[in-house]
């Protein structure tokens, strides 16, 4: 996995629109690219929050798939450009396997399902506690 | 995702539960989604509180100013807050009574040689759903200023809802307190010592709920912390439980928007090309 060079999604090419006041309202942005196994996924409004989970539940996939024959992700990270700019850059890479777009989406998928078994989980608790005073 | 879906699930157990705070373990659930709950429970969790104040009048000892920061800082009753809008997603000019609550208060002290407290009880709600909070009728409720003898406040004040990210006043937890590994099995802290770090560190109360590591136990550099001590205190705005219920909603919210944004930006539409430049 040759990803080392690539995992600084920081690296100056934004700090143009650090001065920039209009600066895009999309909750969402990425580029086309020649390479679609690999993209860098502009989010606003959100921050280490969702970042860091996100970066997670994506990156299961490359411990997951050390072990079956076809690997996907390849490299899965997050930054915060800035911390006065109020924005989340994700870079994934993944094989010719799938794209990064579809990694994305799984991972979203799989964030959710978590989130949704977890509430559930809290509501079900709740109940039982109620019962048991 | 295999480790979800499959054998092992993330489970949770509620330990306390009372109208101030709520203790719960979470297991079976990688670090940084617990940390995702517990930063939503600080700071992204809607609640109501006065953001604008007009003085009519104050010839009290203490500024305006100071004055409407301790009103800003009162907790009014959210359990409601989702029935009303965000002022900036409202059509309205300024506040309406879609996006806002007013509040008034108007106190004189008339007596000789008393000190008349303003507390939270002198604020008149337009709306009944949204109210500074009062435990039972005995509550004193909140000083806000003490008045002596012709001196007088007259305000009007319209509370919004926020999240806590913009203004802590918003937030509706006193505290979170979030633990893992109260054995430091993982290794993730150093303590600082004198002499004797057994005698110097006693254990957390969650240690009591944690399994001790045994006496000659390697060290296990892939372990991962997988059990989280949550405690998650109120400032009475709203009930515990309903806390972390809107975190997960606010979680599942933030999860959907990207994946809204995701299909409505498929066809991508190729603009800031330089992004792929790295």
């Amino acid at each position: 996995m040759d990803t080392s060079g690539d995992n600084d999604s920081n690296s100056g090419e934004d700090q143009t629109s650090l001065f920039n006041e209009n600066i895009s309202d999309d909750l969402l942005e990425f580029a086309t690219v020649k390479d679609p196994t690999s993209l860098t996924f502009s989010i606003s409004g959100e921050d280490h929050t969702l970042g860091n989970a996100l970066r997670y539940v994506i990156t299961l996939k490359i411990r997951l798939s050390i072990r079956s024959r076809s690997p996907e992700v390849e490299y899965c990270g997050y930054s915060i450009p800035h911390p006065s700019e109020d924005k989340l850059n994700i870079r994934i890479q993944t094989t010719e396997n799938t794209t990064a777009i579809e990694a994305m989406r799984k991972g979203l998928e799989d964030l959710k399902t978590i989130c949704d078994h977890i509430k559930e989980t809290f509501i079900r608790s709740n109940r039982l506690f109620d019962i048991q005073q | 995702m295999d480790t979800y879906t499959g054998t092992i699930k993330p489970e949770l157990k509620i330990q306390e539960l009372t109208a101030e705070k709520v203790k719960f373990i979470l297991t079976n659930v990688d670090l940084s989604m617990a940390n995702a709950l517990r930063r939503i429970m600080l700071s992204e969790i809607a609640t109501i509180a006065i953001d604008m104040v007009e003085f009519e009048l104050n010839t009290s000892v203490l500024a305006d100013e100071f004055i409407a920061h301790r009103l800003g800082l009162i907790p009014l009753d959210s359990t409601e807050a989702e029935k009303i809008k965000y002022s900036r997603e409202c059509n309205c000019n300024g506040a309406c009574k879609e996006c806002s609550v007013e509040l008034n208060m108007h106190v004189k002290c008339t007596e000789e040689d008393i000190t008349k407290d303003v507390t939270s009880r002198d604020l008149v709600s337009s709306d009944p759903r949204f109210t500074p909070i009062q435990e039972g009728p005995k509550d004193p409720g909140i000083l806000i200023a003490k008045l002596r003898k012709g001196q007088e406040i007259k305000v009007k004040c319209i509370a919004k809802k926020g999240v806590a990210k913009e203004h802590a006043k918003w937030s509706p937890c006193a505290a979170v307190a979030f633990e893992y590994d109260p054995f430091n099995k993982l290794r993730h802290t150093k303590y600082w010592i004198e002499e004797d770090e057994q005698r110097e560190w006693p254990a957390s109360r969650n240690a009591a709920d944690d399994f001790a590591p045994g006496d000659s136990e390697a060290f296990d550099f892939n372990a991962r912390p997988n059990r989280f001590y949550f405690e998650v205190e109120t400032i009475g705005s709203m009930k515990p439980e309903d806390i972390v219920m809107n975190a997960f909603k606010k979680l599942l919210e933030k999860i959907s928007s990207i994946q809204m944004g995701m299909s409505t930006n498929d066809g991508m539409s190729g603009r800031d090309q330089p992004r792929d430049s790295y």
